[in-house]
């Protein structure tokens, strides 16, 4: 099946560029970082040094849900970063250097050929953020206190939808530039833009895709799914699947031109 | 003694995280040995890659690594 050959092509070469390496090696100290680093805070302080003799540092407690919400925070801002970064080349990086016509000379469908990588790179990223989300409950559980399997999962499947979104923006932004470098700044940019405008218009925008994380800390503070994670889940699942969709609209006008 | 009682305790704890590091370090310089040619000097992203632990094999593996 032409999915399949395309689709393990772009592991195998993802393995060989050592993706599968140091992707969910960052991934896994991205999400422990935050949590561990608060935790030894008196320690690292006391450390350090420079504080006169009995000072009593008073650190606020720091429940369970918000060290699991510590590695999310970090995801949302590096992890973003890291994932904009491995997506930006992965279809226009082959058109600039002409292996994308290679490839799609042969009677391959453009939708077969873009969601084929965009769904390996969606693995590699899965698997990199199942192992670090994986360590920093261990953590949370080991340091913090006890946080359910189910809260866990929660969490986990629902920060995943936003990461997904992230991906889909990436790679259609790789059918419109053949620049690798237009494609992250294009993706971040729109991010930016994104988070601005939610910051503004949050109290009338409860669905908006950015909103996820704002409502994923009342799921795990008050233990159960407040209807607007699902609707702002469910849009930016739909939003994916637009993207997707314009993305095979955009590469096949555009490799008509060409 | 109570100091190395503390880092004791703590040791097991910290260990994954300074392997994680050391084997991320490790994979950046053998791909960094093993590549034909990087963007910019070797010796450069070889420092990066030993004195700043995390960013410098990120930003080697983002920018550093040539497509081939």
């Amino acid at each position: 099946m032409q999915w399949m050959t395309v689709f393990s092509k772009e592991l195998l070469e993802d393995w060989r560029s050592y993706k599968w390496i140091w992707v969910p090696l960052v991934f896994i100290l991205l999400c422990i970082m935050d949590p561990l680093s608060s935790y030894y805070l008196p320690q690292i302080l006391e450390a350090v040094g420079g504080l006169p003799d009995g000072t009593v540092i008073e650190m606020p407690e720091t429940l369970p849900e918000e060290a699991l919400m510590m590695s999310l925070a970090q995801l949302s801002m590096i992890g973003v970063m890291i994932i904009a970064a491995i997506t930006m080349g992965v279809i226009a990086g082959e058109r600039k250097s002409g292996v994308a016509e290679l490839v799609l000379v042969k009677p391959i469908p453009y939708l077969t050929y873009i969601t084929a990588k965009w769904a390996a790179k969606l693995l590699l990223i899965f698997s990199s953020y199942l192992l670090g989300m994986l360590a920093s409950w261990y953590y949370v559980n080991l340091l913090f206190g006890e946080i359910s399997f189910l809260k866990f999962m929660g969490v986990f499947f629902f920060y995943f939808i936003w990461l997904a979104f992230v991906t889909t923006l990436s790679v259609f932004y790789n059918t419109t530039v053949k620049v690798p470098g237009l494609v992250i700044s294009y993706t971040l940019l729109t991010l930016i833009v994104m988070s601005v405008l939610y910051k503004i218009f949050a109290h009338i925008m409860p669905w908006f895709p950015n909103s996820i994380s704002t409502h994923l800390m009342r799921f795990v503070m008050e233990n159960n799914i407040p209807g607007e994670l699902w609707g702002a889940a469910g849009i930016t699942a739909v939003l994916s699947v637009i993207l997707l969709v314009l993305s095979n609209y955009v590469f096949k006008t555009k490799e008509m031109a060409d | 003694m109570d100091e190395l009682q503390q880092l004791i305790d703590i040791l097991p704890i910290i260990a994954p995280v300074i392997v994680i590091q050391l084997i991320l370090m490790l994979v950046a310089l053998v791909s960094l040995i093993r590549a034909d040619d990087t963007n910019g000097p070797k010796w450069l992203w070889a420092i990066l890659i030993l004195f700043f632990s995390l960013i410098g094999p990120i930003l080697y593996f983002i920018v550093g690594r040539r497509q081939s």
